[in-house]
């Protein structure tokens, strides 16, 4: 066991310095330099752009030999530092980062959790008769196939321009500040509705149809065969089933919250919503390479540390995996 | 499991809530429609910094509306205002004297005196700032007496100096004197204290807001009130939400570029352009195409003169562009300038749309057809390959580059329009790796002398740092000395500044460094909606800039806040 | 021998199945069309044809975008360009989720680990953003380009499923027997453990054919697409840009979508069909 788990852990510390070397090598791969960037934008005379830019080159540690930038960011990343914003300076990546994660958590967490739970319970329904199957499953599986942008541009064209229900940009009002009054939380609310939905409804068909196939399979599974012949009510076997098949959609459930921290990215464009996805798109199409680095570190953090979690638990309810994972003689 | 699930959306929407709320909470939290304008256009992302020395980062109307400078210049009637200033002029060949106007205060009810000022300039000598190389000519200041100070000049360049004098911001004393020199020059001066008629309020990741300093000192000095108590600039998101926002009357004043908003101006949706028919707005700046003069065969001038007969300009603004751009003159000079076009020179030497000639020329200078491919090779042989560069996402851009391939075809030339990253654009044009280019660094401003410098920006091997201009390195050192000589001229002495432009016209229109193609617009759309009286062509109105953008509001904008209405709601 | 009554059994469900025949049904009718589509129009997809924003009308049976283009010229060119990234990228998504994924369940212990872990690291590096470094060094990125780099961020999906079906048929008692009987590796692999997984290669290979789709929309839809050409995903995007929402030009946008949903939902629908058929615990009989 203990073997196991070092061997998992030390693979996850590979993984991870790899990943964040990749990601630190990014902006160094991209043509040009940002400081140039950061230059272009300012407009200024030719001669003080000399000046300026030796300045911006130390004060963003580019003028150091290559290895010792590499050294710099991860003793920074150790600091919960993920360096300085150019587009934004001269705020921190960290801060641009937490002002957004709330939105993400706001718009995801929701749609996850109450998708999932709708789904498990319609795709329990499609479970029990053929009827139910015909109807609800096409159903789930064409809301599962629906392109989450489509679904938020619809939404947003027929709820927002042609009835004029509700707003279908930004997380609340221009007109308002945030803070504890019932009108903001009332704005916030009629802002979150339409890209809640458009996540809600796609992800609820993936559950559904995940949540059928699994019941299926273990109506068909030999146990559940067994307690019939031995004339156990239907309810009975159904509720052994059902909570057999919890295991793989908790899993999946699992997955998907530790996908969170990557946002929704399509859904934030089209509605403008200012998660982590819209930061990151902003972050490319403002050459923001440290911003960038920032968010995909933060992203792929989070996703290592779900995944490890996950097998973590895999490992401790399902012993079947653990004889998998030793693998042939 | 269904408890465990419950929790967890409870706390969702908790941390969610929590975390929006969290933002410092803020004095004002809802801002009446009547008594805002909304502006958008102008910031790209989150407002992160408030140092008017950091152009490129700071708010909007950090300049403007915060911190003020000496003189607001009118491009329009080519005048200067005073603003901070009461008078200034030249005592002597190298002695400027500036006499401050009295009264003045800050935000936060301290003075502002000539000691504020010779304090701001100051700093540049301490630290590197924007306006640092102005020391390199700037000898020393004096202060004469509690409102006058005297600027002495090792070398009087009358031309950049005035373009000082309105966009210099003066900061307090009092506040940025007890502060290190590396907060000085890129800190973010979060609330900042400026003399100006507006207040930072607070702000958010989608605005930033500005509250009306009823302690402005130009509401006494000069007459002047402006009209919105708020003024909120919201933070683009994408050209369709602004186009949105526009449409249904929650934006007041937007000045990005929204394609197809000509179209829209019939459409019921109450907007406003300063022009009522095309071009609809001002002209700002030149699209210019940069040629690598270092290689074959735009180093051959009848090559470049025969692209230039050959680009069909006048497609680009009518398709590309609906009709919201003016082609440019053979100069590339705006039409602001129009005084300094020496039209004999235009006459003799201008190049405009001409397939026929553009066939000929390269006939005549050896560039023949001789694989039969459509396209002419070489003198010797090889092939042309041109290739365009604009960046990605600059849609009119990337439209226009298509156009620009076309219709050299129709001649023989093969360009290839290309679509790199803007810092792919950016880099190909500073190392000079590119072929063709567009660009449009160069903006309006007092002097048509920073066109010029622009062009013939005569160092070269500085270019990839200094981004000066002239990335086609064209090298003419006579033409670079007419330059400074002109930068020299007394404003005051158009006879001889025309001089000197006249000469610059004729070497750019011989040689062609680079070929202007159209005059880009000060985008502005309004509404009218919630306000009216907004800058118009229209004689009666009001002239002034309807524009957000960095460096306008000292360009008069902040004028046309003065010109306000707001219309009575129902 | 039990191949040839099995492919008879599978053809005679296959008959039968009423999922798997409409989802095939539409896939073949969007299949047709993408064919045939580009011959019906004699624009091409950036032509300048008529006034921009018209609604649709007899000539222009979906109108034209705000450009003046056909969008139903658009319409059929992008749908060839969707089939072409599906079948490219989830063509070899599935066959490096084969090879991995097979590699990993039969050889197990470290083989597996470093497997697990290449896979873990492809999950978990963000796409988009190495396609954004990548985008600035391409000037000119093709379909084929898009479609691979598709299936290079795919495959885990596809390996992962593979693995599991590989490890619970390598437990299997035919397979035991094969190997005390001594037959070589690769035998049992082609001979016992293949041919039952057939019909689950199919399945995978359906799934990341959809997905594919779906990511290229995606992709098109921000701006990553190819630089030339027409795809559902880029009319979306263009839609978007040119405010199509606020204009209420719903034809531009309205069309792509609902494509992209009903193929995709077809070929799902395909998948649960096929699934029936292939199992026979899943079958409704």
């Amino acid at each position: 066991m203990r073997r196991y788990f070092g061997r998992k852990l030390l693979i996850y510390i590979i993984t991870f310095i790899l990943a964040v070397t990749v990601d630190w090598a990014i902006p160094r791969f991209m043509p040009g330099n940002p400081v140039e960037i950061l230059i272009a934008r300012a407009g200024l005379k030719a001669e003080s752009a000399k000046l300026i830019y030796s300045y911006y080159m130390k004060a963003f540690g580019l003028n150091v030999p290559i290895w010792r930038q590499y050294l710099n960011f991860w003793i920074a990343l150790f600091h919960g530092d993920l360096g300085v914003s150019l587009w934004l300076f001269p705020q921190p990546v960290m801060k641009i980062i937490k002002q957004a994660v709330p939105y993400d958590i706001l718009l995801l967490l929701p749609a996850i959790l109450l998708s999932w739970l709708a789904g498990n319970k319609f795709g329990a329904y499609a479970a029990r008769s053929k009827w139910l199957d015909n109807t609800i499953s096409p159903l789930a599986y064409i809301l599962q196939a629906t392109p989450y942008m489509w679904l938020g541009m619809l939404l947003a064209w027929l709820c927002g321009v042609r009835l004029h229900l509700l707003p279908f940009s930004g997380a609340y009002s221009n007109a308002m500040m945030p803070s504890f009054s019932w009108s903001f939380v009332w704005s916030l609310l009629q802002h979150w509705i339409l890209p809640f939905a458009s996540l809600f409804i796609v992800q609820f068909g993936g559950w559904a149809i995940g949540m059928r196939n699994m019941i299926i399979y273990e109506l068909e599974a030999d146990y559940s065969h067994y307690l019939e012949a031995l004339g156990a009510p239907r309810k009975l076997v159904r509720s052994y089933a059902f909570h057999n098949a919890l295991l793989p959609q908790i899993t999946g459930l699992a997955l998907q919250l530790g996908a969170i921290v990557g946002g929704a990215l399509a859904t934030e464009i089209v509605f403008s919503y200012p998660g982590i996805g819209f930061l990151i798109l902003q972050a490319i199409q403002n050459h923001d390479y440290f911003l960038l680095q920032g968010s995909c570190l933060f992203i792929i953090i989070g996703v290592l540390l779900a995944n490890f979690l996950i097998d973590l638990a895999y490992v401790l309810v399902d012993p079947r995996t653990r004889v998998g994972m030793q693998g042939e003689g | 499991m269904r408890r465990v699930v419950s929790i967890l959306l409870v706390l969702a929407l908790l941390t969610g809530v929590l975390g929006v709320t969290s933002v410092a909470a803020a004095a004002t939290t809802e801002f009446p429609r009547s008594q805002t304008l909304y502006t958008g256009g102008k910031q790209w992302g989150p407002p992160s910094n408030w140092n008017p020395f950091m152009t490129g980062n700071y708010a909007t109307g950090t300049i403007g509306l915060c911190y003020e400078t000496l003189f607001l210049y009118d491009p329009l009637t080519a005048k200067f205002t005073p603003w901070l200033a009461s008078s200034g002029k030249w005592t002597n060949s190298t002695t400027y004297r500036l006499v401050l106007r009295s009264g003045l205060t800050w935000s936060d009810g301290k003075a502002l005196t000539v000691d504020d000022v010779k304090f701001t300039i100051e700093l540049g000598k301490k630290t590197t700032l924007n306006f640092s190389s102005l020391w390199s000519w700037l000898t020393s200041i004096s202060k004469v007496n509690s409102t006058t100070l005297d600027f002495k000049f090792k070398t009087a360049l009358y031309q950049e100096w005035d373009n000082y004098l309105y966009n210099l911001p003066i900061v307090p004393q009092h506040i940025w004197g007890t502060r290190s020199l590396t907060d000085v020059a890129t800190g973010a001066n979060d609330k900042p204290v400026g003399s100006g008629a507006y207040l930072y309020n607070t702000y958010d990741q989608t605005k930033m807001v500005w509250e009306k300093n009823v302690n402005w000192w130009a509401t006494k000095a000069l007459k002047l009130s402006v009209a919105p108590k708020y003024i909120i600039d919201l933070v683009n998101t994408s050209n369709e939400n602004s186009l949105g926002l526009v449409l249904q009357g929650q934006e007041d004043l937007n000045n990005n570029y929204l394609p197809g908003i000509s179209t829209l101006l019939t459409g019921g949706y109450a907007l406003h352009t300063y022009y009522p028919s095309a071009p609809y707005n001002i002209a700002a700046n030149t699209a210019w195409l940069d040629i690598n003069l270092q290689k074959k065969p735009m180093s051959d001038l009848a090559f470049r003169k025969a692209l230039a007969y050959g680009i069909n300009v006048a497609d680009i603004v009518s398709r590309d562009y609906n009709n919201m751009v003016q082609a440019s003159n053979p100069t590339g000079l705006l039409p602001m300038w129009n005084k300094y076009v020496d039209q004999a020179v235009v006459k003799k030497l201008g190049i405009t749309y001409n397939p026929a000639k553009a066939k000929q020329v390269l006939a005549a200078a050896g560039y023949k057809d001789v694989n039969h491919d459509g396209y002419v090779e070489n003198k010797d042989g090889t092939k042309i390959t041109l290739k365009l560069i604009v960046p990605n996402g600059w849609s009119d851009w990337m439209a226009a580059a298509q156009m620009i391939s076309k219709s050299a075809k129709a001649v023989g030339l093969r360009i290839v329009a290309s679509y790199p990253d803007f810092n792919g654009y950016l880099d190909a044009r500073l190392k000079g790796t590119f072929d063709l280019a567009i660009d449009n660094q160069a903006n309006v401003s007092n002097s048509p002398w920073t066109y010029y410098h622009f062009i013939f920006y005569d160092q070269l091997k500085d270019i990839p740092t200094t981004q000066g201009g002239n990335y086609g390195r064209y090298n003419n050192k006579t033409a670079f000395a007419l330059v400074t000589q002109l930068d020299k001229t007394k404003t005051t002495d158009l006879t001889a500044m025309k001089a000197v432009i006249s000469k610059l016209q004729t070497i750019q229109l011989a040689n062609l460094p680079m070929i202007p193609l159209w005059y880009n617009g000060m985008w502005a759309q309004m509404s009218t909606t919630y306000w009216t009286n907004w800058p118009s062509s229209v004689a009666g109105k009001n002239h002034y800039l309807p524009v957000t953008w960095n460096g306008y509001w000292n360009m008069t904008a902040i004028l046309m806040l003065t010109q306000l209405k707001a219309v009575k709601q129902p | 021998m039990a191949q040839p009554r099995k492919q008879n059994e599978a053809l005679y469900f296959m008959r039968r199945n009423a999922k798997l025949q409409i989802g095939v049904a539409f896939v073949f009718l969007f299949i047709i069309l993408a064919l045939v589509g580009p011959l019906l129009t004699k624009y091409q997809p950036r032509d300048y044809v008529a006034p921009g924003a018209q609604p649709p009308s007899s000539e222009f049976w979906f109108g034209t975008t705000s450009f003046g283009e056909d969008v139903f010229t658009q319409f059929v060119y992008g749908l060839r360009s969707t089939f072409l990234v599906g079948i490219v990228g989830g063509g070899l998504g599935t066959l490096i989720g084969i090879l991995i994924g097979f590699t990993a369940g039969y050889r197990g212990g470290i083989v597996d680990e470093i497997l697990n872990m290449l896979t873990n690291v492809v999950l978990v590096v963000p796409s988009l953003v190495v396609l954004l470094i990548v985008a600035a060094y391409l000037e000119v990125r093709g379909l084929v380009f898009e479609s691979v780099y598709i299936a290079l961020f795919s495959w885990p999906w596809a390996a992962r499923a593979i693995r599991a079906q590989t490890f619970s048929l390598r437990s299997r008692d035919f397979v035991d027997l094969g190997r005390l009987s001594g037959m070589k590796p690769l035998k049992i692999i082609f001979t016992e453990i293949a041919p039952n997984m057939m019909s689950y290669l199919l399945l995978t290979f359906i799934l990341q054919f959809g997905g594919a789709i779906l990511t290229a929309a995606t992709l098109d839809f921000i701006g990553l697409g190819p630089t030339e050409g027409m795809s559902l995903g880029l009319m979306m995007n263009n839609a978007t840009t040119y405010s199509a929402i606020m204009l209420h030009m719903w034809w531009w946008f309205i069309p792509p979508g609902l494509a992209i949903t009903a193929i995709v939902g077809s070929l799902y629908i395909t998948n649960v069909g096929l699934d029936e058929v292939f199992n026979p615990k899943l079958r409704e009989t």
